[in-house]
């Protein structure tokens, strides 16, 4: 009984990093969680760290957060991840949603 | 559970007798005012004398049931009691309002409560404001000069120990030896409600003072002062604590007592250490924008 | 993150922790402290398997309305509960030191200006109290508050804001009844013992805690505003709030001591007539009291809009 903690590198075809030096968006509530975006220079890459209670579940977690990268062309940016049981569309979900933030005007609606 | 045939549980009045100067209390007394007997029976509240100096006593009392209202026995702390404890609280205020700090009488509470009245009509009138009135008094008399003592005879648990001990100068506790319990819930309901395996919570609670129950963890995060560790030493240490508590607050060091000051014996002790840095970096955060916000 | 006029039309109920602590004070003015990317999340969680919050579950901060600034906690109750442990108790406890340092300095650098521009704390409650995971160290944090509150008696206005779905209780409930005004919406809850605990002290036949209206007219906003325990009423909305904090933070502390229940011998005396009339009238259900106090059908106060029953509510008169 103890939190596990993922890490992984992913590479797009043509990243770009987040408007903003840094957004959050969500919370670790049961089913959910929040995501910590930050600009990074990685070198185009992307870095995330998952800390979760969920045992055994890695492949489908870095499947997920590679799909992300990958389809929306995320670059020099570290994802932070605190979860809390959500389910694989969940977590596409909030990181969509969290790169919307990170990329919206100060006042804006993301 | 263990059986201690020396345990202190359900002896308030007892603890009483053994801490004050022989035959001092009078009961429902306290300055000019006058409490109805009939009243909050599950509280004891009068005066007493220590080394023959008035002082205020407040305490449980297991022994007595309400037909009022019939959830507060055992010790329970109802809507009657907590509202009793505060009037012994102001009526303490009271009666040396015009004498300087130094000549402020003591407080000694003598704790022994399983918990706050729970049933429906308590809900209804609002128990929480009762036990909440309590806090702030004695919050007010400990800040007016009163040294406040609580000593934890036998059970200390939860919203009740909230109410009747944490808001005191300094804690003491009967050594573990005597069966007494501080917690705020059994590890089998902990278990239940945080659906957390009880055999690693078990493992855990022997060494993790933040969430294990009893005397001796409390101690560790600051949340006890001292260890008593003999029933017949309750009296002198009570006398040696009041007696310190009015040299700190003399010397106007009162952040080193009550709630905040355990804060820092936490931390002292090795048992709270997070919650000052958390603090500490609020604090510079606060400076780099107080400017806009204190100018606005 | 919706903007701050979109914030301001949105339910509060809906609304997570950071979403109210924005729309409590007025638009671009929030500072937050100890802010998700401080990264000051619960040492004791982990060890237990349970996940952590950035922010432990606690927003805290700073904003403005007018010249006053207000200091903010803010309880996520999707996050355990909204449960006080040692990091977000800690928020919560300085939070109020930093308003009661920010008065003395207000008072320092503004000597003729100090009521226009005291300082504000409001706590928007959503929790069950003391988190069990840390319970020692969220129970020593429950008294380090009552404490602070106590130090901002007379100095700087505290405001308890329940509008939230896990409502306001365990140690947390006595901590709301100590604050000087109570704002709520019929959505909020506040009380000490939670609905499932008394039932199972009680017995179902005496409190079903499915018993959703059962449960709504015993802790309850409206049940509240009639017996007094709240100062306002309101609509779920984030602007109705944000009123009635602007309009408190003008007031006097003459006035908002006037607002309080307890925190005096006065107080304590009004509460135990209450008690007195509970321990005489044995009352079965809210409903005999609202009747007691002149609610001719009171079956029919809970099934109001919020505007209907502020005009035709009557409450418990105050000495």
């Amino acid at each position: 009984m103890a939190l596990t903690t993922l890490e992984f590198e992913f590479k797009a075809d043509a990243p770009k990093s987040i408007a903003k030096e840094w957004s959050h968006l969500g919370v670790t509530g049961s089913g959910d969680l929040e995501v910590l975006m930050e600009r990074k220079d990685l070198g185009g890459k992307t870095k995330a760290k998952v800390v979760t209670p969920v045992v055994g579940f890695d492949a489908i977690w870095e499947k997920m957060i590679n799909k992300f990268v990958v389809e929306n062309n995320v670059g020099d940016v570290s994802i932070e991840i605190n979860d809390d049981n959500a389910t694989p569309i969940v977590v596409y979900m909030r990181l969509r949603q969290a790169l919307a933030e990170a990329n919206a005007k100060e006042g804006e609606q993301a | 559970m263990e059986e201690f045939d020396n345990t202190m549980i359900g002896r308030g009045r007892d603890a009483i007798d053994m801490i004050i100067d022989p035959d001092s209390l009078q009961e429902n007394v306290i300055g000019s005012y006058v409490f109805d007997p009939e009243y909050g029976m599950g509280a004891v509240v009068g005066t007493i004398k220590l080394e023959g100096r008035d002082a205020t006593v407040i305490a449980n009392d297991a022994q007595t049931f309400s037909d009022r209202f019939p959830v507060v026995f055992g010790g329970i702390i109802g809507l009657e009691e907590g509202y009793k404890m505060a009037t012994a609280v102001y009526r303490t205020m009271e009666a040396d309002a015009d004498k300087p700090m130094e000549e402020k009488r003591p407080i000694v509470l003598i704790v022994d409560t399983p918990g706050n009245g729970p049933g429906k009509m308590e809900e209804i009138a609002g128990m929480n404001k009762s036990t909440g009135s309590y806090q702030l008094a004695l919050a007010e008399a400990r800040k007016a000069g009163h040294p406040i003592v609580a000593i934890v005879i036998g059970r200390a648990i939860s919203g009740a120990f909230l109410c009747h001990g944490l808001q005191a100068d300094h804690i003491l506790a009967l050594s573990k030896d005597y069966g007494t319990m501080i917690h705020v819930m059994p590890l089998t309901s902990i278990s239940r409600i945080t659906k957390m395996d009880i055999e690693r919570l078990e493992e855990l609670s022997t060494s993790n003072p933040v969430f294990a129950a009893g005397v001796d963890f409390f101690y560790k995060l600051g949340g006890v002062q001292e260890v008593v560790n003999k029933v017949e030493d309750m009296r002198e240490v009570i006398i040696r604590h009041i007696n310190e508590i009015y040299a700190i607050k003399a010397a106007g060091q009162f952040e080193k007592l009550g709630p905040w000051g355990r804060g820092l014996l936490g931390e002292e002790r090795g048992g709270r250490t997070h919650r000052l840095k958390a603090m500490a970096q609020m604090n510079a955060e606060y400076e780099t924008v107080a400017d806009k916000y204190i100018n606005a | 993150m919706k903007n701050w006029k979109e914030l301001e039309a949105s339910s509060f109920l809906d609304a997570n922790a950071r979403e109210r602590a924005l729309g409590m004070v007025e638009a671009g003015t929030f500072t937050e402290f100890l802010n998700p990317r401080d990264r000051f999340v619960s040492p004791h969680l982990p060890v237990l398997g349970t996940a952590v919050e950035f922010d432990d579950g606690t927003v805290t901060g700073v904003g403005l309305i007018g010249k006053h600034p207000v200091f903010i906690v803010s309880m996520e109750g999707k996050f355990i509960g909204g449960s006080i442990g040692e990091v977000n108790g800690g928020k919560m406890v300085n939070t109020l030191r930093l308003a009661e340092k920010a008065a003395v300095q207000i008072k320092a650098a503004h000597p003729d200006e100090y009521d226009a521009r005291r300082p504000l704390v409001a706590i928007s409650f959503e929790t069950g109290g003391v988190r069990l995971h840390e319970a020692n160290a969220g129970l020593l944090a429950h008294a380090e508050v009552m404490d602070a509150f106590q130090d901002c008696r007379h100095k700087v206005p505290i405001v308890a804001v329940v509008g939230s779905k896990v409502g306001c209780f365990g140690g947390m409930g006595f901590v709301a009844a100590a604050t000087d005004v109570i704002v709520m919406s019929e959505e909020g809850r506040i009380g000490l013992t939670g609905p499932e605990v008394i039932e199972q002290e009680m017995g179902k036949e005496e409190f079903d805690a499915s018993n959703k209206a059962l449960v709504y007219r015993t802790t309850g906003g409206k049940q509240k505003y009639i017996m007094q325990d709240c100062n306002y009423l309101v609509e779920d909305k984030i602007s109705d709030f944000y009123d009635v904090l602007a309009k408190v933070a003008d007031l006097s502390m003459q006035q908002i001591e006037e607002m309080r229940r307890i925190g005096s011998l006065k107080l304590v005396q009004e509460q135990m007539d209450l008690v007195k009339l509970v321990g005489e009238m044995q009352p079965k259900d809210s409903m005999d009291l609202w009747k007691y106090y002149g609610n001719e059908s009171p079956e029919a106060l809970p099934e109001m809009s919020t505007a209907e029953f502020l005009k035709v509510v009557k409450r418990r008169v105050r000495k």
